[in-house]
C-alpha cells in the first residue's frame, strides 16, 4: 500500500510538471491530488470498499501513460458496432484520436476545451457535481485531468445520429487515466454509446470517468459496454448531473476487467427529472465486479430506477452496493433500486448491500435484492417439451436479463445491448457451466 | 405404446408408488382416478422423466423399447407429452418463442428442417384459434399471470403444435369453467386418431363424458386397485373411493 502511494506520487509529480496547462486546470490537479491524499487509499475497513480486496491491486506499479499521437486503427472495432449511420469518436488509450464532425454538435479533446474556460464556468463543467461521497478513484481521476473527449449537444437539437465512442487500450503496464464529459444543452436530445475494450494478454490499469451535463428538459439514452481483457484493473466512474424535467437511462454492460470497481452516481437537482440507471454484469473466471451505485436526490418531484443485474460463472465474485441519498428537499421522491443475482456455479459469489438515507419525509423509497440458480423446474418444464437442456438453460440464461430490456427505449440501444450480451454468452460455453 | 411394470418409487426415502402395471395400446384412453395423494400425479412426472424419483423396481416400456435411462427432452422428441397439473410460469420467455424452440428441437430430432418465425406464427394462430385462446397470450411471457384456465389451456394448445403420440393429462379439466371444459376436451378430442394414446388423470367423472375413455383405473396408495370401463368413473362418483381402501 505504501509503495503504491508512493508510484501514484511519483506518477503525479512527472504528469504535473510535464503537463502545464491553464492555472485554472493546475490548480484543479493539485487540489484534486490533495483531496486524494487526504482521503487515503481504501481498505476493507472501509464501509464503501468493504466487498473488494484491493491488496493484489495495490502491489501493482502501474506507469502513467503520456500519451503519444498515435491514430487509432478503425478496422479494430468488432463487426456489431460496423454502422455507418453514427457518429464515430475514437480515443485510443484515452486520448481523442480523430472524429467525425457532425452538425450541432462540439467534438473536442478535453484538455484543450477546459484550458479556454475561466474558473467560474470550469466550476459548472468539470466541478458541478456533488461534494458528498467523494472515493479516491475519481479524485485521482481528477488529479490527472487531460485525456478524453468534451462533447456538447446544442440547445434544442435532437441528435439525428448516436454518437459512438470507442476506446482501445493496448499499452501495456500503464495506468491510463481520461474523463469524457457530454453536454447536453436544454431541450436537447439523443444517444451516446461508449465501447471499451482493449488487446488481450496486457495488463493496465484504467482510470475511466465520464460525466453527463444534462440541461432543463433533456432526453438522453446512454450505453456503456466494457469488454476490457481480464487482466486489467478497471476504476470507472459514472456521473449525471440532472436538470429540471430531464431524462436519462444509462445500461452499463461489463463483461472486462480482472478487477472493476464501477461507481455511478446520478444526481437529480432539477425538478421533475427521472433517471433510470441499468446495469449487467457478466463475470467468469475470478473476475471481481464491485457495482457502487450512488443515486442522489437533491430535488423534488424526482423518480429513480436502478435495475442492476449479474450472471456469475466460475469463481467469479460480485458486488452491488446500492446507496441512495434523498435530501431533506428531494419531497416526492420515488426511488427503486433492484438486484438480482444468477449464479452459474456453486464458487460464484455475490455481496448485495442497500443503504437508503433519507432526509425528507415524503417519498417512495424501495429496495430488493435477489440471488439465485436456474429454476430447476423451469428447466425440467422446457425439456418436457422437447428442449435440450444446453438449450434449455441458455433460454433460462436469456430470459433473466430480458427485464432490463423493458426500460431502453431506442432500438439502436436495444439491438446493441442484445448483440453484447449474446456475445458473452457465445464466449462463456454457458450450457456448460454446472 | 406404452408399458408401465411394476414400477415402485420414492421420494426422498417414502415409497409413492408400490409396484404400478399398465398397459396402453395405440389409440386407447385411459383414466385414472384416485384420491388426493394417491401418486397419480407422481407417476406422470416419472413419465415424463422427472429426475428427482428413486425408481427402486420395475420398467417403462415406450414402442418396446425401456425409456428408463432417457432425459426428459429425449422422451418429448420420441412423442410423450405431459399437460402438467400446475403449469410453470417462466418470466422472460415469450409463450411464442418458447413453443417454437420446442417444435423445432422436436423437429430437429426428426431431422426435419426448423420453423422460421412467420411459418410457426401460422400455425400457433390458427390453433389457438381452435382452442379459443386469446391470441395476445402468444406474446406473453410463458403462464406468467395467466388465469389458471388460461394456463390449462396452454397446455393443450402445446400439445396440439407439438403433436405428440402419447399424451399425459393431468387434471387438465381441474381449474376449468363449463365452456373451457367442452373447449379442451374438443382439442383433446381432434388430437386423437388410430396411433395417439391418452392418458387422462382427473377427479371428475364429467370431463369423461366428453373425452370417452376406453378403460378407467383407481389409484390408491401408489397401487391401481381397480380397472374397468367408463361406467367405474360413475360408480366412483357415486360411491367415491372408500369401498375400494382395505
Ligand atoms: N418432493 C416431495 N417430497 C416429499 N413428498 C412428496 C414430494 N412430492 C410428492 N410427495 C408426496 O407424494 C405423494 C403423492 O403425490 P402426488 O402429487 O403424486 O399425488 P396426486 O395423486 O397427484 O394428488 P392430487 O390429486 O392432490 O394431485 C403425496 O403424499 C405427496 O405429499
Ligand atoms: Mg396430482
Amino acid at each position: 500500500m505504501e509503495n503504491f502511494k508512493k508510484n501514484i506520487k511519483d506518477n503525479f509529480e512527472d504528469f504535473y510538471s510535464q503537463n502545464t496547462s491553464s492555472d485554472v486546470l493546475n490548480n484543479f490537479r493539485k487540489n484534486s491530488f490533495a483531496s486524494l491524499n487526504s482521503l487515503g487509499l481504501p481498505s476493507l475497513k472501509d464501509e464503501d470498499w468493504r466487498f473488494t480486496d484491493l491488496n493484489d491491486f495495490y502491489k501493482s506499479t502501474f506507469k502513467h501513460r503520456i500519451q503519444d499521437n498515435k491514430k487509432f486503427d478503425s478496422a479494430l472495432i468488432p463487426e456489431s458496432l460496423n454502422f455507418s449511420d453514427v457518429t464515430f469518436v475514437y480515443l485510443y488509450n484515452g486520448k481523442l484520436s480523430h472524429f467525425d464532425s457532425t452538425e450541432n454538435v462540439k467534438i473536442e479533446d478535453l484538455e484543450s476545451y477546459v484550458s479556454s474556460l475561466d474558473s467560474n464556468e470550469f466550476e459548472e463543467i468539470i466541478n458541478g457535481h456533488s461534494e458528498k461521497n467523494k472515493d479516491f478513484t475519481f479524485e485521482m481521476n481528477s488529479s490527472f485531468l487531460k485525456d478524453g473527449v468534451y462533447i456538447e449537444v446544442e440547445k434544442n437539437i435532437k441528435l439525428k445520429k448516436p454518437i459512438v465512442i470507442i476506446n482501445y487500450y493496448d499499452s501495456e503496464a500503464s495506468f491510463v487515466c481520461h474523463r469524457n464529459v457530454i453536454n447536453f444543452q436544454d431541450l436537447s436530445k439523443g444517444q451516446i454509446v461508449e465501447y471499451t475494450f482493449s488487446i488481450d494478454d496486457i495488463s493496465f490499469l484504467s482510470n475511466k470517468a465520464t460525466c453527463f451535463l444534462l440541461g432543463n428538459s433533456t432526453n438522453v439514452e446512454h450505453l456503456s459496454v466494457d469488454e476490457s481483457n481480464k487482466s486489467s484493473y478497471i476504476l470507472s466512474n459514472l456521473k449525471i448531473s440532472q436538470k429540471k424535467d430531464s431524462n436519462f437511462t444509462t445500461d452499463t454492460i461489463l463483461t472486462g476487467g480482472k478487477l472493476y470497481r464501477n461507481n455511478v452516481h446520478p444526481v437529480l437537482n432539477g425538478e421533475g427529472s427521472n433517471s433510470n440507471i441499468l446495469g449487467l454484469y457478466l463475470s467468469k473466471d475470478n473476475q471481481h465486479m464491485d457495482n457502487y451505485m450512488f443515486v442522489e436526490h437533491i430535488k423534488p418531484n424526482c423518480d429513480s430506477r436502478q435495475l442492476y443485474k449479474g450472471i456469475l460463472k466460475d469463481t467469479s465474485k460480485g458486488v452491488f452496493h446500492g446507496r441512495i441519498l434523498v435530501h431533506n428537499e428531494a419531497q416526492k421522491t420515488d426511488a427503486k433500486q433492484t438486484n438480482r443475482n444468477l449464479l452459474l456455479s456453486e464458487k460464484a459469489q455475490v455481496d448485495t448491500k442497500p443503504q437508503l438515507e433519507i432526509y425528507a419525509d415524503d417519498v417512495k423509497c424501495t429496495h430488493g435484492a435477489t440471488t439465485g440458480q436456474i429454476d430447476n423446474e423451469a428447466l425440467y418444464y422446457l425439456r418436457a417439451r422437447g428442449i435440450n437442456l444446453e438449450d434449455a438453460k441458455l433460454i433460462m440464461i436469456r430470459s433473466f436479463t430480458e427485464e432490463l430490456l423493458e426500460f431502453i427505449s431506442s432500438n439502436f440501444i436495444l439491438d446493441l445491448h442484445k448483440s453484447f450480451v449474446e456475445k458473452w454468452f457465445l464466449n462463456s460455453q454457458l450450457a456448460k457451466s454446472e | 405404446m406404452l408399458e408401465i411394470i411394476d414400477l415402485h418409487a420414492n421420494i426422498e426415502d417414502k415409497e409413492i408408488l408400490k409396484g404400478l402395471t399398465l398397459k396402453i395400446n395405440k389409440g386407447e384412453v385411459h383414466s385414472i382416478m384416485g384420491p388426493n395423494g394417491s401418486g397419480k400425479s407422481t407417476l406422470a412426472s416419472i413419465l415424463a422423466g422427472k429426475e428427482d424419483y428413486e425408481i427402486t423396481k420395475g420398467d417403462i416400456l415406450f414402442n418396446g423399447e425401456s425409456i428408463m435411462e432417457m432425459a426428459p427432452e429425449e422422451r418429448a422428441q420420441e412423442g410423450i407429452f405431459l399437460a402438467f397439473q400446475y403449469p410453470i410460469e417462466i418470466p422472460g420467455v415469450t409463450n411464442s418463442y418458447f413453443l417454437r424452440e420446442a417444435l423445432n428441437s422436436i423437429r430437429k430430432s426428426k431431422g426435419d428442417k426448423p420453423l422460421k418465425p412467420v411459418e410457426f406464427v401460422k400455425i400457433a394462430k390458427e390453433k389457438i384459434k381452435d382452442l379459443k385462446m386469446d391470441e395476445s397470450l402468444l406474446n406473453r411471457s410463458l403462464n406468467e399471470g395467466f388465469s389458471g384456465g388460461e394456463k390449462k389451456r396452454n397446455e393443450i394448445l402445446q400439445m396440439s403444435i407439438l403433436n405428440p403420440c402419447m399424451s399425459i393429462l393431468d387434471e387438465t379439466d381441474s381449474g376449468l369453467d363449463i365452456d373451457a371444459l367442452q373447449i379442451v376436451a374438443n382439442g383433446v378430442n381432434a388430437n386423437r386418431g388410430d396411433d395417439k394414446s391418452f392418458l387422462v388423470i382427473t377427479h371428475y367423472q364429467r370431463l369423461l363424458n366428453y373425452i370417452v375413455p376406453d378403460f378407467v383405473h383407481v389409484l390408491i396408495e401408489g397401487r391401481i386397485v381397480k380397472s374397468g370401463d367408463k361406467s367405474l368413473a360413475l360408480e366412483l362418483e357415486s360411491k367415491g373411493y372408500s369401498w375400494l381402501e382395505n
